[in-house]
């Protein structure tokens, strides 16, 4: 059997000078190759939790860690973030803030060049990076003068060119249209399944999770509350609820309707099984 | 230069915007009408325009070429001061709007700068606070809070204005669904009190949920207007642009509208019509919303 | 929809022959232009310099960009002129070349002038010319060649990146301020825009850092470098050109006392008279255009 890549061990930890906890007994294990997505009301410890992973919690960010993260057979706290680059790519929610270069290119090229890959791997590999994310021909554009979603992807591209073994993604569509969403989830999924990478994604739009994750996990108040694949966890409508979130429309739908005694069956996360069972529903009523 | 405030609350006509830095087209060819009392969305891929007609309504932007009138006034030679008592508008980064020590002195700063009396400011900023939950934050200082509740200390302290027409650029991105529900209450509560509210938004159940019209942009135009229904439904204009029905609307597509039944935007709907195919007329349980599962 | 704000002086895309030399012997001609110009008080110097100057610029074919920058020059010029008649910055005795009113005129001032116009004019092509022809990564990058270290180049590069985001977000910022009715003018008006730039400009930088070091920024091992930026022998040549003949000119401009040529030049009063009240009007002329148009746009 396999290590798990991210490990986190009976971790909680302060913010300097706080008296809560940001995140309390994390016990987690992710697995190469998996597609995380992590869901959660703002301030419950998502980003915290995605920070630890490459260290900016508490490498850059100081305060109390108590407990163990390993990353990659890493004890992160022991090396600096620049070192953990070499693992872990992250991509924030605000992608101007991202970007520090003159061009497109040499935006991509930062992390290369400090990785000290070759000239010739370089000219071959931003291009590709570039393409990937839809930014074909905008080589030469200044970063700051593209739009939001522009720099949303090449904030990716940037991440990605390093073929980083986990991508971190935190909010990383919020100035995107639903399709560019789509988008940006869909990269990550081919990542996932053609190269292996390990994708972890802070998201608040669970239709979106339902379809492209392997397994969710809940945090509220710096806890993980639940952990497990989406068709499992995302059902449980009530239970989101209660937490402040909501269930994907298409579990809400079957949930009514299960309490109208109409449903039966596994609540479904995504619209296929949801349209198969209500035209099985409407066709049996009609014939 | 007439105000003349039995027309629309808000009038485009052959509105052209063009960016100086760049000569970036932004708007072309644009007419729009907004009645008094309407809640209107507009959605539109990334870089289509949306923000940049919404600016034109409280005189931020003024038209490159034809006409923008707004409460009965021109925007055209109008500052935007001018506009400020006519026109809220709630940027989508709160941190460009908010600069007070506190929280409850960002919330007085509208109404005072448009001469409300000092007894009135002191109600309406109570009200926002009651209404956005802001009770532990007053004595904050904004920069201090999270950012989801400084969005909402952001939207509050133009609410406290109280303008005849409300612009909401994208109200709810970064957010969760807790302060979602907050906006979505909001627009309702200003759907009662009468107020014109124009929100510009990626979210479609959002938008699905509250706004009666959907203006949809593309490339710099205005491509459709109608009901939120009418626009869902209309999968080679949402494929055009970008966008996405809410699933529970796809789910309704590809199920019961085939046989005549609606385009459902919440999960409630749908369950009601399914309801009466599938097991007779069997009565919902509750008639308010479920779809926000809270 | 983002708003592309440019840097009024950015680099014109171009394959000119001025674009494809080295920067490095670019820059080895603006310093060398700086320091001749002001070791020198011969005009025709200057006025060479500064004709073979914008012969580059229309070579490197950026004469527009060049000419529009150069409107700067009108009030800075036109200034200096008038000034320089009035009060010239030469020692006393002055030769008295005419009078308006109670005005003395001086025809010593007008060369001095035309001296330091010449010094201003030489200069500021050749810089316009090297920043417009000039791709700043590559400057960066044949810096960092040079051995100038990375975190001081890097910040340079960000700073120069910055000033046009701090604009727009300022710009940004006075509008939702307007936007709330915000009343009165100047700089109390303005003060409270500056707390969310402020706090904007260090969550910006607080949050770049982190996505610096996450991308490997700062680490010790071997570097590469994408741009990269040859030094051919044509480079060596006209660096090293440059050098020779600017500092050969120096020296004898030196050793010759700054070869002014004040005594040998002596202007009419009818000159001097003619050309102080075109500066003069000129000088005014622009700062009341200027205020106008700054008050009719608002």
């Amino acid at each position: 059997m396999t290590d798990p890549i991210i490990r986190f061990d009976n971790v909680t930890y302060h913010y300097p000078g706080t008296e809560e906890p940001a995140l309390r007994d994390i016990d987690l294990e992710i697995m190469p190759g998996e597609y995380v997505a992590i869901l959660g009301l703002n301030g419950a410890g998502k980003t915290t939790l995605g920070l630890c992973v490459n260290g900016v919690v508490p490498t850059m960010l100081g305060g109390t860690l108590e407990g163990s993260v390993t990353v990659g057979g890493l004890d992160v706290g022991e090396y600096p973030v620049r070192e953990m680059a070499k693992i872990v790519g992250m991509v924030f929610d605000n992608p101007e803030f991202q970007m520090s270069q003159l061009s497109a290119a040499e935006e991509v090229a930062l992390g290369l060049e400090n990785a000290g890959i070759a000239y010739e791997d370089m000219v071959r590999i931003i291009p590709e990076t570039l393409e990937l994310v839809g930014l074909k021909g905008f080589e030469e554009r200044s970063p700051l003068g593209l739009s939001g979603g522009q720099q949303q992807r090449l904030a990716i591209a940037a991440v990605l060119a390093m073929k980083p073994q986990i991508l971190i993604m935190d909010e990383p569509t919020s100035n995107l249209d639903p399709i560019g969403k789509q988008e940006v989830f869909s990269i990550a999924g081919k990542l996932n399944k053609e190269a292996g990478m390990t994708v972890v994604v802070i998201e608040h739009e669970v239709e979106v999770m339902a379809k492209f994750a392997d397994r969710v996990i809940v945090i509220d108040h710096g806890r993980i509350v639940m952990n497990g694949a989406p068709e499992e966890i995302l059902s449980r409508v009530k239970e989101l609820g209660a937490l402040g979130l909501r269930a994907p429309e298409a579990a809400v739908l079957a949930d009514d309707l299960r309490a109208r005694g109409l449903w039966t069956g596994p609540t479904p996360t995504t619209t296929a099984p949801a349209v198969e069972q209500v035209r099985t529903m409407i066709g049996a009523a009609r014939g | 230069m007439a105000e003349d405030t039995t027309g629309p609350a808000i009038r485009v006509e052959g509105a052209r915007f063009v960016y100086p830095t760049g000569n970036v087209v932004a708007l072309d060819g644009v007419d729009l009408t907004i009645d008094h009392g309407e809640i209107v969305g507009i959605i539109g891929q990334n870089g289509s325009g949306k923000t940049t007609l919404t600016k034109l309504f409280n005189g931020l932007l003024k038209p490159t070429a034809g006409r923008v009138v707004v409460d009965g006034i021109e925007t055209a030679g109008r500052s935007v001061q001018e506009m400020a008592p006519h026109v809220g508008y709630v940027f989508q980064n709160p941190n460009h709007q908010l600069f007070a020590r506190t929280v409850a002195d960002e919330l007085q700063f509208g109404p005072r700068n448009i001469g409300v009396p000092e007894e009135e400011i002191e109600e309406r900023v109570a009200n926002a606070v009651e209404f956005f939950g802001l009770q532990d934050y007053v004595e904050e200082h904004p920069y201090r809070v999270s950012f989801p509740i400084r969005k909402l200390v952001g939207i509050a302290s133009i609410v406290t204005m109280r303008p005849p027409i409300l612009v909401l650029d994208e109200p709810s991105t970064g957010q969760d669904h807790q302060t979602t529900h907050i906006i979505n209450d909001l627009m309702r509560r200003l759907r009662e009190e009468g107020t014109t509210v124009v929100c510009v938004s990626h979210d479609m159940p959002l938008l699905a949920d509250v706004v009666e019209r959907v203006v949809v942009m593309r490339n710099t135009r205005i491509i459709a207007d109608a009901s939120p229904r009418e626009v869902f439904a209309d999968e080679s204009l949402m494929l055009q642009t970008n966008l996405q029905a809410p699933q529970i609307t796809e789910i309704a597509l590809e199920t019961v509208v085939p046989l005549g039944g609606p385009v459902a935007l919440t999960p409630h709907e749908l369950a009601d019509d399914i309801a009466t195919r599938a097991g007779g007329s069997r009565p919902a349980r509750r008639s308010a919303s479920t779809r926000k599962g809270a | 929809m983002t708003m592309t704000t440019a840097l009024p002086i950015a680099m014109i895309p171009g394959d000119s022959v001025i674009h494809r030399i080295n920067p490095i012997a670019k820059l080895v001609w603006v310093v060398g232009y700086i320091v001749l110009a002001f070791s020198t008080q011969n005009i025709f110097i200057l006025a060479s310099m500064a004709v073979f100057a914008f012969l580059l610029g229309i070579v490197a074919g950026v004469l527009k960009p060049l000419l529009k920058a150069m409107i700067i020059l009108v009030p800075i010029g036109s200034s200096l002129l008038a000034l320089q008649i009035i009060a010239p910055a030469v020692e006393r005795p002055w030769t008295l070349a005419g009078s308006i009113g109670p005005l003395s005129l001086y025809g010593d001032g007008l060369y001095y002038g035309f001296v330091l116009l010449g010094r201003v004019v030489a200069s500021l092509i050749i810089a316009l010319v090297m920043v417009m022809t000039t791709h700043p990564s590559d400057l960066f990058t044949s810096l960092a060649k040079l051995k100038m270290p990375y975190t001081l180049n890097f910040m340079l590069a960000m700073t120069l990146q910055l000033i046009p985001v701090f604009q727009r977000e300022f710009g940004v910022i006075m509008s939702a301020q307007k936007s709330r009715g915000m009343k009165g003018t100047g700089f109390s008006a303005v003060l409270p825009s500056f707390v969310p730039v402020f706090v904007g400009a260090i969550e910006r930088v607080q949050q770049l850092s982190i996505s610096l070091e996450s991308r490997g920024f700062g680490s010790d091992g071997h570097k590469t470098s994408y741009r990269q930026v040859r030094v051919r022998v044509r480079d060596w040549i006209i660096g090293g050109l440059g050098a020779v003949l600017i500092v050969g000119l120096s020296v004898y401009s030196i050793i010759r006392g700054t070869w002014s040529l004040s005594g040998e030049i002596v202007f009419s009063g009818a000159f001097v008279t003619t050309l102080f009240a075109i500066a003069a009007l000129t000088f005014f002329g622009f700062i009341a255009f200027t205020i106008i148009y700054g008050f009719t746009r608002k």
